[in-house]
């Protein structure tokens, strides 16, 4: 693919994604005003009266107009200022630095779970299509949708942290702090993250390749007398990788969700604790910049897939 | 304030326990103070160690003057030491940094201890005091302005006396100088920092500030200039913050952690099992209770409220609700408390008959329908249908609108006044005339229909806190609660008692009234 191509692809997709910021931003904004709940009786604290609940209103500029409150904290987001949590004070920036990493690393891990098992998994599905190790492959993938992850989570810690002691039952290590530890510590949720995404990536896989392995090319290829692992390797796969490329893709973004639910299981304080926290608490600062780096990191990895496409198939645009 | 601020999980039956069990598991881990220590501690206690806790809320801010949350002070406690203190068992007030007296109804004089300093080197002095209660009197950003609205002036009267004029009589003051406004804030480090303060906190108690990660950790450290010799044992402490109590509970049981506070008793089964961990527990003023809006139709009449107490039975929701780890409320304070008055005890016992009759009277023959806000929590469930059965057998249906704590209770005491009851929890004071104010006066932002339920209450409101001697204010507080549920503003159900997992090493540990750890005393074993 062309140099001048790929940057085409890069100035669409970014001016695609600036609406896209603004519109998730501000619908999110608006469901948090919406909804019933006032940070400012929060703040007013304890012994809190009408008086000083008015007053950290307008100390803290809560009853400015709703476009008003949005607008000033978009353009000060677009400057790189994601202003302070209104519960703690603390930069919203520091927040998201602090927490991303051990978001990410269990998703990264998960990841790798998924894909280092799911596409064993689904070839040795598909190598003998409706065979007994197909329909094992397939028990086994069901299983893994069918079980929520959160429960698995527990399970987890039940088995692994509490009764074998092999590993931390909660809680996470930035990487620059030590990263056997950190990546101890990530194992068990990314555990609990991937299971889903194993029988995902195992099942769509294997669809993938009975189909491609079923078509006319194929069968050709199989009549000049090319070997089965060659043509599951060499044609098969190559030709399964947008397929793959695809579920990896929407994998990775619903594994940044997904987080959530095992955050709390396991006490890591990453994205979506931080983002359940803020909106318990109508932390609007800190809700908004956090979908706002979500948004950001989605962006970004549908680009990056995106790109991968042009290099995996070079007919697609 | 309502448990929006203290959000501990409640519970469903599993294991319970016995008074006797509660008394033992109380004396267990009780450890190790010198002689000006409370009577329960012993001699010689082992010094370092870092204490790893699970807390189950972050800080709403480091600043005694500026946070707001019921669940700050246990992290405030270890930076902070407070002018007046309290009695863990009682809650009554004795000196802290400072000595008091009243030497007339509109004067309190404040002695401090000499040679005391912040953990940044500056001294504690008047000047300190006075800067501190001029501060949270006066600065926009202070949320204890209400609790000081009673001092007119602060004088610096000596290098270590501070003398404050009152515009009325205050009582209560010495209590209300062992909660935030009597924790003692660097000047220094306020006037440098400005609103950074609230995350860098310099203060004056056993350990300093080291760092607060947001919903992660808060890390303290022991202040090697701290004044006092017989407390801050361990070396550190730090909070892991995790807010679901389960999982808290399971860092403990699994060596992560030594200590996790505020466990709903259902999870008495899981430390039990552990073996090696032990059980702390003892009463609160944490009151789990349904709140009334005065104000609208049906709880506008007495006979209504009075109903809905007779059909309550206590006794059953603190077995089905708290695994008997609680003691039924029949007022708004526990038994154990200084002002607790025996006889109201006997003012609605469980009675179904009197509350059909009563609700008969009332016009309500065929029974009423009324909304109650509540959450979603676990255990706030089990109790509102716990609850709803109880009233349902004397014809009062429940129907229950849940969602969140902010939510829920922003929409009953707030503007919209939504539902007619709030089954929630009041988290309790150190002092009761600020219960009773916060509660049951005209415009208090508890109080949520704004009714002012009578012109003695009001009165008893003002002499509680005029009245000099304890004994003078008990008498006033019977007086004001008798009211208060005779006039049935209030249905209380239970106190929830303080229940602790500590690993085997931890010694030391006392609970205290106010249902709030402090670690001063806790000793780590080698």
């Amino acid at each position: 693919m062309r140099v001048s191509t790929r940057l085409r692809v890069i100035r669409r997709r970014l001016l695609q994604a600036l609406p896209v910021l603004v519109l998730a931003t501000f619908v999110v904004f608006g469901l948090l005003k919406l909804m019933p709940g006032d940070i400012a009786i929060t703040l007013a604290g304890e012994n809190a009266t009408e008086q000083r609940i008015h007053e950290i209103r307008e100390l803290y500029g809560l009853n400015r107009p709703f476009l008003v409150q949005y607008g000033s904290w978009l353009v000060n987001a677009f400057q790189g200022d994601l202003s302070k949590s209104l519960a703690t004070g603390e930069p919203v920036a520091a927040s998201i630095a602090r927490a991303f990493p051990n978001t990410l690393l269990i998703v990264v891990l998960a990841m790798g779970v998924a894909l280092g098992l799911g596409i064993p998994l689904g070839l040795l599905a598909a190598s003998r299509p409706d065979g007994l190790r197909d329909r094992v492959v397939t028990s086994v993938a069901s299983l893994g949708i069918a079980v929520p992850n959160f429960w698995l989570a527990m399970i987890l810690v039940a088995w692994l942290a509490l009764d074998l002691g092999w590993f931390p039952a909660t809680g996470a290590v930035p990487l620059k702090d030590s990263i056997p530890q950190s990546l101890h510590h990530a194992i068990l949720p990314a555990l609990a993250l991937a299971a889903g995404g194993v029988a995902e990536v195992s099942r769509q896989l294997r669809s993938s390749l009975v189909e491609i392995l079923s078509s006319p090319p194929v069968r050709t290829l199989r009549a000049k007398g090319l070997g089965a692992g060659t043509i599951l390797w060499k044609h098969g796969l190559k030709n399964a990788g947008v397929n793959l490329l695809t579920v990896a893709t929407l994998l990775f973004n619903r594994l940044l969700a997904a987080t959530v639910v095992v955050e709390a299981v396991f006490a890591i304080s990453g994205m979506g604790n931080l983002i359940v926290n803020a909106a318990l608490t109508r932390d609007l600062p800190v809700v908004q910049g956090v979908v706002f780096v979500m948004v950001l990191v989605v962006i970004t990895v549908n680009l990056a897939a995106d790109l991968l496409y042009t290099v995996l198939d070079p007919r697609i645009p | 304030m309502t448990d929006a601020h203290d959000q501990r999980e409640p519970t469903q039956p599993a294991a319970r326990l016995t008074r006797r069990d509660l008394m033992v598991m109380a004396g267990a881990v009780a450890g190790s103070v010198a002689s000006t220590g409370p009577a329960w501690a012993q001699a010689t206690p082992r010094r370092g160690g870092l204490l790893k806790v699970s807390a189950n809320a972050n800080p709403s801010s480091l600043d005694p003057a500026t946070g707001g949350a019921g669940s700050d002070h246990t992290f405030l406690w270890t930076i902070f030491d407070t002018l007046v203190e309290w009695d863990y068992d009682t809650l009554k007030t004795r000196p802290g940094l400072a000595a008091f007296n009243f030497p007339d109804p509109r004067t309190m004089v404040l002695d401090l201890k000499p040679g005391i300093s912040f953990h940044d080197g500056s001294p504690l002095d008047a000047a300190a005091v006075k800067f501190n209660l001029d501060r949270g009197r006066q600065d926009a950003r202070s949320n204890i302005k209400a609790d000081l609205s009673s001092v007119a002036e602060v004088l610096v009267s000596g290098p270590l006396q501070v003398t404050i004029k009152l515009l009325r009589p205050d009582t209560a003051l010495p209590a209300i100088l062992s909660d935030r406004a009597g924790m003692m804030v660097s000047p220094k480090a306020v006037q440098a920092l400005g609103a950074e303060h609230d995350r860098k906190p310099v203060g004056a108690g056993p350990w300093k500030f080291v760092s607060w990660s947001a919903n992660e950790k808060v890390v303290v450290t022991r202040a090697d200039n701290y004044w006092r010799k017989d407390r801050g044992f361990v070396d550190g402490i730090e909070f892991s913050i995790i807010p679901e109590l389960a999982t808290g509970l399971r860092a403990v049981v699994a060596g992560q952690n030594d200590f996790a506070y505020q466990v709903p008793p259902r999870l008495i089964p899981i430390i039990d099992k552990a073996k090696n961990l032990q059980k702390v527990s003892g009463p609160t003023l944490y009151c789990l209770q349904l709140y009334y809006n005065l104000a609208k139709p049906g709880l506008n009449n007495l006979k209504v409220r009075q109903a809905i107490n007779y059909a309550l039975d206590r006794d059953a929701f603190v077995k089905a609700s708290l695994a008997g780890v609680g003691e039924p409320a029949y007022m708004n304070l526990p038994k154990s408390h200084w002002a607790y008055d025996e006889t109201l005890a006997k003012l609605y016992p469980h009675n179904p008959d009197m509350a059909r009759k009563l609700l008969a009277e009332a016009g309500f023959k065929d029974g009423l329908e009324l909304s109650v806000g509540s959450y979603t929590d676990q255990d706030s469930v089990r109790r509102s249908e716990i609850v709803m059965e109880q009233l349902r057998k004397v014809g009062i249906r429940l129907k229950f609108i849940t969602g969140t704590i902010p939510e829920i209770s922003g929409q009953f005491f707030g503007n919209e006044k939504k539902f007619d009851m709030l089954l929630s929890a009041w988290t309790g004071r150190p002092d009761p005339s600020m219960t009773y104010s916060l509660m049951y006066s005209k415009d208090a932002y508890f109080n949520a229909g704004r009714v002012e339920v009578s012109k003695e209450l009001t009165d008893l409101l003002a002499e509680s806190r005029a009245a000099e001697r304890i004994e003078g204010r008990k008498l006033i507080f019977w007086r004001l609660q008798r009211i208060v549920m005779e006039q049935a503003l209030v249905a209380p159900l239970a106190f929830q008692y303080e229940l602790v997992a500590a690993s085997q090493k931890v010694g030391g540990y006392k609970p205290n009234l106010l249902g709030k750890p402090k670690y001063e005393f806790i000793t780590l074993k080698g």
